[in-house]
């Protein structure tokens, strides 16, 4: 069976009322910000209801209809809220955010707010390491490759702004000289036109090196020791690319 | 006609509204029946208060208009009389009832065990307040019918009232010897009393409109709620 992850007490005590009204003809919403995990919650405690998307409603209608046990996702995506006859059904609903507080008020028995992301810090670490094996998985990469804790997290968009930083975060530091290469001679082959193309995208290759060196050797009299050219050339080239 | 061989005390002991004789004292000389029933919810000395405020000046008799509630008693007239200093009586007079417009389909109606709507509420209250509840229940309740889902909202709505409190106390139980009528059966009563130090008022239309549909009666006060359930078999 499929399980659900989490730490948050908020979050508990919804699944302990969904435990409990599991077997009742009621009613419920759970209502949170996007991606963060209303879907699997409804999924994990009902997994043989039927499922149908707020985005059809056609669907929904007929799904009514011939169930008595029902997932809608994507509530709010409704427009014909008001007609719809939840008597003696089990409805589990969930909506990105409330819409009509007095409809939704009225046809729900059980209104849940689940906490996003943010403010569930061990949940994210939780979704972290799953994100990272997944990715490890996906773009083949070993333990040692990966150093968790110097990965950026995005949780602005909640678990898909969290996989995408994650992913790309790694797909990023595993990239040997080759794909650095072949990166670049795809963007090339997309943008290159005009006639000044060289000084234009010398910067690809400039910059990040600049960049990278003055990170490494903190002056620029080293750097331009260890770049083999002359100081006055790297300063005119460090104010070019208006690197600070 | 001469009336003074008929003795009027029968008429008066099986009238439906209170009616109380009292002497110069404040002590009880007489009362019917609905006004021993009264008596359950009002002290004795709350209404001889009210009965000399609104004595007429000289004797005779007075009827003022006035709403008095108490519990689910509401009255909206009294009448005040005397003819010598020693006795005094007050008549009060019930507000007649709405009865509800809307039947109740009993056959619609799931069978429950009331205590797993009540504690799944609690868990619905607890994903929001942190307030300290205590929850007194009778696990022996037997499942009745309701409407799960009208009943959770009117639940989740009276929770909601007691989101600021921070003592709540709850507690469910049979009213042993109350019956009501439904549907010409005569059904048990459940009590549901949720007790706190305070609560808002701002959805107790709502919470009267919910309980009606279900034939619930509530007792809405400051600090507290009543509900008076029925156990439709």
């Amino acid at each position: 069976m499929e399980t659900f992850f989490t730490t948050s007490d908020k979050i508990q005590h919804i699944i302990k009322s969904f435990h409990l009204t599991k077997t009742l003809y009621v009613s419920s919403i759970i209502i949170g910000e996007a991606h963060i995990g209303k879907k699997s919650l409804a999924r994990y405690l009902f997994p043989d209801a039927p499922l149908v998307s707020g985005e059809d409603q056609e669907e929904v209608e007929i799904a009514l209809e011939n169930h008595d046990e029902l997932i809608i996702t994507d509530f709010e995506k409704l427009s014909n809220q008001s007609t719809l006859d939840f008597s003696n059904k089990r409805i589990i609903a969930t909506a990105n955010y409330m819409g009509n507080q007095a409809l939704i008020d009225d046809l729900f028995a059980f209104i849940y707010t689940m906490p996003s992301l943010q403010e569930r810090p061990e949940d994210v670490k939780y979704l972290k390491d799953m994100f990272i094996h997944e990715a490890q998985a996906t773009l083949m990469l070993k333990d040692k490759d990966i150093d968790a804790d110097t990965i950026p997290l995005n949780l602005t968009m909640n678990s898909k702004s969290l996989k995408k930083s994650i992913f790309s975060h790694l797909s990023k530091h595993s990239m040997d000289h080759k794909d650095i290469e072949e990166i670049i001679y795809y963007y090339l082959l997309k943008h290159l036109d005009g006639n000044d193309g060289y000084k234009e995208y010398l910067g690809l290759y400039e910059k990040p090196l600049i960049e990278a060196g003055l990170k490494k050797y903190g002056s620029q009299l080293q750097l331009s020791q260890v770049l083999g050219i002359n100081r006055n050339t790297l300063r005119k080239k460090i104010y070019e690319h208006d690197i600070d | 006609m001469n009336t003074t061989s008929i003795d009027f005390q029968a008429f008066i002991e099986w009238d439906n509204n209170p009616f109380i004789l009292f002497n110069d004292q404040g002590k009880i000389l007489y009362l019917n029946n609905a006004a021993e029933i009264l008596f359950g919810y009002v002290s004795k000395k709350e209404l001889y208060d009210i009965a000399v405020s609104y004595a007429p000046q000289s004797f005779g008799y007075k009827t003022t208009s006035l709403i008095l509630n108490y519990d689910a008693f509401v009255f909206h007239a009294i009448t005040v009389g005397y003819k010598n200093e020693e006795q005094i009586s007050l008549r009060l007079y019930n507000t007649p009832r709405l009865k509800p417009t809307r039947k109740i389909e009993t056959d619609k109606l799931i069978v429950t065990d009331i205590n797993i709507l009540l504690e799944a509420n609690i868990a619905l209250f607890r994903t929001k307040n942190s307030n300290p509840l205590k929850l007194l229940a009778d696990q022996d309740l037997p499942p009745f019918k309701i409407n799960q889902n009208t009943f959770s909202k009117l639940l989740r709505k009276i929770f909601d009232t007691f989101r600021a409190s921070d003592s709540i106390d709850i507690s469910l139980k049979l009213l042993f010897g109350q019956h009501v009528i439904i549907e010409n059966k005569k059904e048990a009563i459940v009590q549901l009393s949720i007790v706190a130090n305070g609560r808002y008022a701002d959805t107790d239309d709502e919470i009267r409109t919910l309980s009606a549909e279900s034939h619930i009666k509530c007792l809405l006060k400051e600090h507290s709620i009543k509900l008076e359930i029925p156990l439709i078999q």
